[in-house]
């Protein structure tokens, strides 16, 4: 068992954290930089932040040089999360692009359809989001029902997508549509590269528990999509489909130095929150509790490092990344939800009147709730552990 | 980065894997429990002549000098298995406090025979009505001359018939003190005690007027508590390292069992609510398994975190262990609750850890105390971290 880094690897950490220094916005390390409020100018910010990275070629390391990454190692990859995490760098507007669009063109798309989108995926010129749900088509992504139909060099596409995280930032959209009634629900589906900023297009704001918004319905009026705008064969679109959301775990390895680093906050909390003057942390249950979750912390953590071992050996991402998303994200609730138990009444506070942190654990407990469902929900990564690492039966309708 | 066991490691235990399985896995704890004790004692030595005891002994002493995390792969196995016997207190125990604290004439005299596979240890730490806390320990020996002389009664030793050494704490002059003392000693007699975790038998072991040269004695004079301190994170890495072999047998067989298993006309592994807690099972498993192995690395290399690491595997281990055994036999069903099938083998083995050497609580609070969290120096701090942005 080795937990060290190489020098090079050091080094290249020395080198993304002073990138970071130099470039992070004024104010960001000290803690005196204020977000946009509004809404249009949050989207520009975020714009802005991302063409930084981009031009520093550090947006996606991971990418083949001739694309403008840094063919980055696995390690040099877990780094770059854990040094992103410890800033708390602002968040990449272009996400879905970076980390799914992008290496699924990559993997999937043509020359053409490689040249025209990769460079601006990363520069955040043109932001995308990913338009999978609907309505009826959750869990059971197949159920697709938004229909593209076939006219000449065009498709004219009809529907409604929901929960389509980013849209109204959105230039250009992943979508998943049927084009053919087959026997199976899998057949007959097709994605698009789908411009995003056309009539047929239209995006409605949802607003979430939290207050926020950051994901959308998006309305298809008769809106166009181009021969040149389908990724892989039409009809056998649930194999891209499947291509992509393989790329959507890289995301975990963030989330979980993130789950370490909220772990101390709450040490901290629990240290500051009084009540009738007594910190709660000298509380014998409280501490219990806390250690549970630092245990359950560490163990998230040390679980990621040992299918981090195990994909460096055989030189791609297994199932496993199931469990790490599950347990990651259940452990995530948990941790929020116990920053609100410990705040007693206070933890009902919030906003201007919040009492600890800023808003910070109610802001986090109440988006807590979403990491259970997107990018699959904890039952239906059950259902994938139990099948693919049990190697029990199907489940019904699958 | 390499967090896996090497494969020298994962060499060894699938050596052990193959003579468990050859001997029926779990066939060695039922002989133990229908006192085929000559049985049982041919397995162990045939892990002994496998290299599973002289592993950690120094090689001086006949051993083959090897390192904590090499025993890991033996620990899982053997808790797979629940093999019965005194290897956990014998080497993850007695050796590893003889070689730190025993004299060189100690070392000389108990290490190559446990290298040989000639003797094991058991502990004789509990005493009746008192816990296995500072406090517990009351049972003194009052010195005579170059001999130490001990009155008392020590309870639940487990698996003496299969010891020929026991440790045991005692107090001299009020202080706590750990001495060795040979089961052949006269002035001790044994009762039998009933528990129901049956693969491990339980003693209580009454001294009277026992003589044991002053030489016996491990480390100074109320050095003992601090020495048991250190053997307790060995032992806890190690149990934990069982643990996880139990873990994963179980996941195993319930997951084997509910792909076979038909009831409505499907395999009950295709409900979810036996999908899903399966799931649960192997997630406890996993997280039990790297707790475990950080410990143990831990304890190898002495990391600063170590006591916090070993505390936390033992804790999650154990607690998942008594969770996931007990849902092996909802998922059994009828067949889970007798006594034919190994499901309640592993119930009663969880919870004769769970309370074995200090509970829960008392890890808890190690725990808390190495992590200091209480020095609120740094709140703010941390605090303030997270609320910015
Ligand atoms: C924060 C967030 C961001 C998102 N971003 C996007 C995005 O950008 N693009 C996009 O396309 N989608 C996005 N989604 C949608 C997300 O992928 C879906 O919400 C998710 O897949 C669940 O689908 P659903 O909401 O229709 O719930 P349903 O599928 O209706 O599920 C409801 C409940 O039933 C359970 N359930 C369903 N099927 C099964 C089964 N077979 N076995 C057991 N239980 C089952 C679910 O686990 C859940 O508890 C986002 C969601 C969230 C919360």
């Amino acid at each position: 068992m080795d937990f060290s880094y190489t020098a090079q690897e050091e080094q290249f950490r020395m080198e993304l954290r002073t990138w970071l220094e130099e470039n992070l916005p004024e104010g960001w390390l000290d803690g005196t930089f204020k977000m946009p409020e509004e809404q249009a100018a949050y989207g520009q910010f975020l714009r802005d932040w991302q063409k930084k990275p981009s031009d520093g070629r550090w947006a996606a390391i991971a990418w083949p040089a001739k694309h403008g990454g840094r063919d980055a190692t696995l390690m040099e990859e877990i780094i770059y999360h854990q040094e992103m995490v410890r800033v708390k760098a602002p968040p990449l507007v272009n996400y879905v692009g970076l980390h799914m669009v992008g290496p699924t063109l990559m993997q999937i798309g043509t020359p053409e359809q490689q040249e025209k989108y990769i460079p601006k995926i990363l520069s955040g010129e043109e932001v995308w989001c990913q338009g999978y749900s609907e309505p009826n088509a959750g869990s059971d992504l197949a159920a697709v029902q938004t229909t593209a139909v076939k006219d000449g060099d065009k498709w004219i596409i009809n529907g409604q997508k929901i929960w389509t995280s980013y849209a109204h930032f959105g230039d250009r959209c992943f979508l998943v549509a049927r084009t053919s009634k087959g026997e199976k629900k899998h057949h007959g589906i097709t994605c698009f590269l789908l411009d995003m900023k056309q009539p047929g297009v239209e995006v409605r704001p949802i607003i979430q528990m939290d207050g926020e918004h950051d994901f959308n319905e998006v309305y298809f009026n008769d809106a166009i999509a181009y021969d040149s705008e389908v990724i892989g064969q039409v009809d056998d679109g649930w194999r891209v489909t499947i291509a992509l959301l393989m790329h959507e775990r890289t995301g975990i390895g963030a989330q979980v130095f993130s789950l370490e680093q909220q772990f101390d906050g709450l040490v901290g909390l629990a240290q500051t929150v009084k009540e009738d003057d007594v910190p709660i942390i000298q509380k014998a249950d409280v501490r219990k509790r806390m250690l549970d979750l630092y245990i359950k912390s560490r163990g998230s953590l040390l679980n990621y490092y040992r299918n981090l071992t195990k994909q460096l050996k055989v030189g791609h991402p297994g199932v496993e990344g199931s469990m790490d998303k599950l347990f990651v994200s259940e452990v995530t609730k948990e941790l929020f939800a116990e920053a609100i138990s410990l705040q007693g009444h206070q933890g009902l506070l919030w906003k201007d009147d919040a009492v600890y942190g800023n808003s910070y654990w109610q802001k986090n407990y109440l988006y807590s709730f979403g990491q259970t469902i997107g990018g699959g929900t904890s039952e239906i990564q059950k259902n994938t552990i139990a099948e693919r690492i049990l190697g029990l039966p199907k489940d019904v309708g699958r | 980065m390499d967090f896996s066991l090497n494969q020298e490691q994962e060499m060894f235990r699938e050596y052990v894997r193959k003579y468990l399985t050859d001997m029926e896995q779990t066939k060695v704890a039922r002989d133990y429990t229908e006192n085929k004790i000559e049985h049982v004692k041919a397995v162990l030595s045939e892990l002994h002549e496998l290299g599973c005891t002289q592993l950690n002994i120094p090689e001086k002493y006949g051993g083959m000098g090897l390192g904590k995390l090499d025993l890991v792969p033996i620990m899982e196995e053997m808790g797979r298995a629940i093999v019965p016997g005194l290897y956990l207190e014998t080497s993850a125990f007695a050796v590893p406090i003889i070689e730190q604290f025993g004299t060189d004439e100690q070392k000389a005299t108990y290490l190559p025979q446990v290298a040989n596979g000639e003797a094991s240890f058991t502990i004789a730490w509990l005493e009746p009505g008192r816990s296995y806390k500072q406090q517990g320990i009351q049972m003194s020996a009052r010195l005579n001359g170059d001999v130490l002389v001990i009155n008392g009664v020590k309870t639940q030793v487990p698996d003496v018939e299969l010891a020929e050494y026991f440790i045991v704490p005692v107090l001299i002059d009020d202080e706590i003190t750990l001495v060795i003392m040979d089961k052949k000693s006269s002035g001790i007699t044994l009762r039998e005690q009933k528990g129901f975790d049956e693969t491990r038998k339980l003693t209580e072991v009454t001294f009277e007027n026992v003589e044991v040269p002053m030489n016996q004695r491990i480390g100074a004079i109320g050095e003992g508590w601090s020495i048991i301190q250190e053997g307790l994170l060995s032992y806890n890495a190690a149990l934990s390292s069982v643990a996880v072999g139990a873990l994963e047998h179980i996941v195993e067989m319930a997951s084997e069992y509910a792909t076979i298993r038909e009831q409505f006309g499907n395999p009950i592994g295709r409900f979810q609510a036996i999908k899903h807690r399966l799931v649960d099972m192997k997630l406890d498993l996993e997280t039990a398994r790297s707790l475990s192995y950080y410990a143990n690395w831990a304890l190898e290399t002495s990391s600063e975190d170590r006591i916090e690491a070993i505390c936390s595997a033992r804790i999650f281990a154990i607690q998942a262990f008594i969770r996931t055994s007990a849902h092996n036999i909802q998922i059994h069903g009828g067949i889970g609750f007798t006594e034919e099938i190994d499901c309640h083998l592993f119930v009663k083995r969880a919870r004769f850890y769970e309370n074995y050497l200090g509970n829960m609580e008392q890890y808890y609070e190690q725990a808390i105390t190495a992590l200091n969290w209480e020095q609120t120096e740094t709140a703010q701090e941390k605090e303030t971290i997270l609320s910015t942005n």
